[in-house]
């Protein structure tokens, strides 16, 4: 299937799922999903389960506790919501592991940019937080002093928002160099 | 302050991409035009920035969660439809890789937070910007969130009365306007504080290294 398939199938899928409202039902289709989605299925079921825990424990918390305060406590619309939610994670998680994100932008050329772009600097951002937390570890034998750690983190921010937009420059020079702002 | 996938019934959620369908094409006319070289860059760090600042998010225990947007710094350095059409591309990203939001929530974040914020923002820096400057945009920043919290709350607390079973049972997010209202709120006034220090903190990076500003 090509991505352009892929992508109308998640959507149909994702609506879907929001009317219906059986757990029965919803239970089926997530194991057929899980059946579906191959080898990957179980690593896509942890990352889906990470993602979703502390909101949906937030959520079905405040609902048990506030229901069995008032009496009307429905052991089903838990499961409902849970596997609802989970589900649907579940179902974004092995649409992304198909199919390059990048390319359900594909029908924007300006949006493509944007997104590569955004997707490089996230990952520019990450990997210099990471070096520059290492340096300072390795420059402090002992635990730094809070206002140590203060300005460090305030140089640190000025690096990386300069860094940042240099390195999104010469992107977009190479973009533009292959054609990447034509239309 | 993202709603997650799974509480917003489709009741809700298919109106609403109808609307920010509009919006988003709004927002982008003529975008081709305005992104050069120049701007390109700047517009992608403070995407990155904004991307990452929705990661570092706590649950909210009215069924959401707490984070800083990074909405006002773009719609004051870019201007409001930029800021909605970045913010929105966070949003998508952030829910494709990382499952915080979601495609069934994804216009309703968007409108409440990319939109609504921006504007919020963009409206409270001209306002005041004649009387103090780096007070403008701490109050454009901290109007912006708590903005974008009441329409989320707005949102989520009128679930169980657009979707509920015949015994009153909710289908999707189960609290009503006085649980969620407050839940949602009181968090984000404390939270528009670190968004508005953030904010200022940026600007004055943008102001010394001479971008010129939108708003």
């Amino acid at each position: 299937m090509t991505p352009a398939g892929w992508l109308a199938a998640y959507l149909g899928a994702v609506v879907a799922v929001g009317f219906v409202h059986s757990p029965a039902a919803l239970a089926a289709l997530f194991a057929c999903a899980l059946a579906a989605a191959g080898r990957p299925r179980w690593r896509l079921l942890r990352r889906a389960l990470v993602a979703v825990l502390a909101f949906n424990l937030a959520v079905s918390a405040g609902y048990a506790a506030v229901a069995l305060w008032r009496g009307d406590f429905a052991a089903d619309y838990l499961l409902l919501v849970n596997l609802r939610v989970l589900l649907l994670v579940f179902l974004g998680f092995w649409f992304v592991a198909r199919v390059n994100v990048l390319a359900a932008f594909a029908f924007s050329p300006t949006l493509t940019l944007l997104a590569t772009l955004a997707v490089v600097q996230a990952q520019h951002f990450a990997r210099l937080a990471r070096d520059f937390r290492l340096a300072f570890v390795s420059r402090n034998p002992a635990p730094a002093r809070l206002a140590d750690r203060a300005r460090h983190a305030s140089a640190q921010a000025a690096t990386l928002l300069d860094k940042s937009v240099a390195g999104a420059a010469e992107t977009a020079l190479a973009m533009r160099s292959r054609g990447g702002f034509d239309d | 302050m993202h709603i997650p996938d799974g509480f917003l019934s489709p009741q809700t959620y298919l109106p609403a991409y109808a609307l920010a369908a509009g919006a988003w094409a709004w927002a982008a006319r003529g975008l081709r035009a305005r992104l050069d070289e120049e701007l390109v860059p700047r517009l992608a760090a403070m995407t990155a920035l904004a991307y990452g600042l929705g990661l570092v998010m706590v649950p909210v225990p009215g069924g959401t969660s707490g984070h800083a947007l990074g909405v006002a710094m773009l719609a004051l350095l870019f201007g409001p439809r930029l800021a909605f059409l970045a913010y929105s591309l966070v949003l998508v990203l952030q829910s494709l890789l990382f499952g915080a939001g979601g495609i069934t929530a994804l216009p309703v974040n968007a409108l409440a937070m990319g939109l609504a914020g921006a504007f919020a923002a963009v409206a409270v820096h001209r306002a005041l910007r004649g009387i103090n400057e780096t007070a403008a945009v701490a109050l454009a920043a901290w109007v912006s969130v708590v903005v974008s919290a009441a329409l989320v709350a707005l949102v989520l607390g009128a679930q169980p009365l657009v979707a509920q079973r015949a015994d009153g049972t909710p289908l999707f997010f189960p609290f009503g306007f006085s649980i969620v209202l407050p839940a949602v709120l009181l968090p984000h006034l404390a939270i528009g504080v670190g968004e508005a220090l953030l904010t200022v903190a940026v600007w004055r990076f943008a102001r010394r290294r001479r971008w010129r500003a939108a708003a």
